[in-house]
């Protein structure tokens, strides 16, 4: 029998606001139910700077081989300076490395959005409710509502994983292409070009 | 005159004459802004001469944004020559990151010419409000000497430019931005008044398209320089950041990548927001 492919669930709270919410929500029997449901063989944890005690406490109550993992390996750092293309990578399909595709959930900033629109893989925004001035639902809800990502509440993580399957199947590609039927707007370098006095 | 034999009357009359002098000015004030929005753009620049770019990097999301844009757009080395990124102090994430991107730059066969500048915070996370306008002058005085090429982290080679005044002024909209944008304003407002008192020497009036060619050299020093361009960031939909408010009026282009967000302007006969869709990668 082959080893089965690992499928790697990838959640990220972002460096600097914490976001205990949606570390409770995915550190729960319910969330690890649905990813076991799924295929899913990791769960790997950004937990921020101040998420760490959530995240241990999990780990020392529900000691490995706990029923409550279903066999799912979970793991967790605080944050990386250099960024989470590698964690990201992880999540993509790569049959040479026996990886089938995964999940990224994150929180609604921009940075990590769009790494994760960059990689191609699947992804759950979940805004912060707990931050002022929040124009992360906008953002959240005109990309799902443009087909690029799945908008999920803190409290529903675990049914979105079932939207995330379903986006898997209808990937848009990123950076956008604008078809022959639609106007392809100025760029940056157009712009900058018409302050510079560029004839092309 | 019996009108103002009352002292209370002579009070009242001298409010008015400051009340209607105050708002002359504010008129003034807001038809020269107006005005130097719509300042013409050079119409003809020869194809090598050497640009300046000044980015503007913020805190984590807007420095991936702004670097995610010039890799959008391909940023050509050979075009703009020399770039300096400024960076708040204490965000190592950001000048990391410019470095990382320069790097990239100098895979395709250039040289390096750039320079990290680091200026102060305008105001420091949990720093008292208090203290907050001292440090804002500091972190805006910061900026000033960084568009004159004089601060000291900027090399000696950003002398052997034809100006120490960046060309085009780079922003998606961190605190820093605000200081860097009012800053520049401030300085092309300076050139214009020594234009005036110094006329003929420095030209700041755009020369007609025929002398520019005729000449064959590029713009003059101190013309056409400054230019600033705002990016609302990506993750406004609908609404502007604050700092998109507060300089809504003083960028020379202010760009939007959600269409809710066109033609926006801070009052009337002022430029309007443009929409250009997703300029990140």
């Amino acid at each position: 029998m082959a080893l089965q492919p690992r499928k790697l669930c990838f959640v990220t709270v972002g460096a600097t606001a914490s976001f205990h919410l949606l570390l409770e929500s995915v550190l729960s029997a319910e969330f690890l139910d649905a990813l076991q449901k799924h295929g899913y063989t990791n769960l790997l944890i950004q937990y921020g700077k101040d998420g760490q005690a959530l995240f241990d406490d999990f780990a020392a109550k529900h000691p490995p081989g706990h029923p409550i993992y279903h066999g799912i390996t979970v793991d967790g750092f605080d944050f990386k300076h250099a960024g989470l293309d590698n964690e990201l990578r992880l999540a993509k399909a790569m049959p040479s490395e026996n990886r089938s595709g995964g999940v990224v959930i994150s929180h609604a900033g921009s940075g990590s959005i769009l790494a994760a629109l960059r990689f191609g893989v699947p992804l759950v925004v979940v805004p912060n409710p707990t931050l002022q001035d929040n124009h992360q639902e906008e953002l959240a809800d005109v990309l799902q509502q443009e087909g690029y990502t799945v908008w999920s509440n803190y409290r529903e993580v675990p049914s979105a994983l079932d939207r995330a399957e379903t986006l898997r199947t209808r990937m848009l590609t990123w950076p956008p292409v604008y078809g022959a039927h639609r106007k392809q707007p100025k760029n940056l370098e157009g712009v900058i070009s018409e302050e510079m006095g560029y004839l092309d | 005159m019996a009108l103002f034999e009352s002292p209370l009357t002579g009070l009242l009359a001298w409010f008015l004459f400051c009340g209607v002098l105050g708002l002359i000015s504010a008129i003034l004030f807001l038809r020269a802004l107006a005005v130097s929005q719509h300042t013409a753009v050079p119409r003809w620049r020869p194809k090598r001469s050497s640009v300046h770019l000044l980015v503007v990097l913020g805190s984590g999301g807007h420095t991936a944004e702004m670097l995610s844009m010039l890799r959008r757009m391909q940023l050509d080395p050979t075009k703009y020559t020399y770039r300096t990124y400024v960076v708040s102090s204490g965000d190592n994430f950001s000048a990391t990151k410019a470095a990382e991107f320069e790097s990239t730059l100098l895979n395709r066969g250039e040289t390096q010419s750039y320079t990290i500048v680091t200026v102060p915070r305008a105001r420091k996370v949990h720093q008292s409000y208090l203290t907050a306008p001292f440090s804002t002058l500091q972190s805006f005085y910061s900026c000033l000497m960084v568009l004159c090429g004089l601060h000291p982290d900027q090399q000696a080679r950003l002398r052997e430019l034809p100006s120490p005044y960046p060309d085009i002024i780079l922003t998606n909209g961190p605190a820093t931005a605000v200081c860097v944008i009012l800053a520049a304003r401030l300085l092309r407002l300076y050139c214009y008044c020594l234009s005036f008192l110094f006329f003929g020497r420095i030209h700041l009036r755009p020369s007609s398209v025929a002398d520019t060619k005729a000449s064959g050299k590029a713009p003059a020093s101190g013309e056409f320089r400054l230019r600033t361009i705002f990016v609302e960031s990506w993750a406004r939909v609908t609404t502007l950041s604050l700092s998109g408010k507060i300089l809504l009026p003083f960028a020379d282009r202010f760009l939007v990548q959600w269409p809710a967000l066109e033609g926006r302007r801070a009052w009337w006969g002022m430029r309007k927001t443009e929409y250009v869709g997703f300029l990140v990668d």
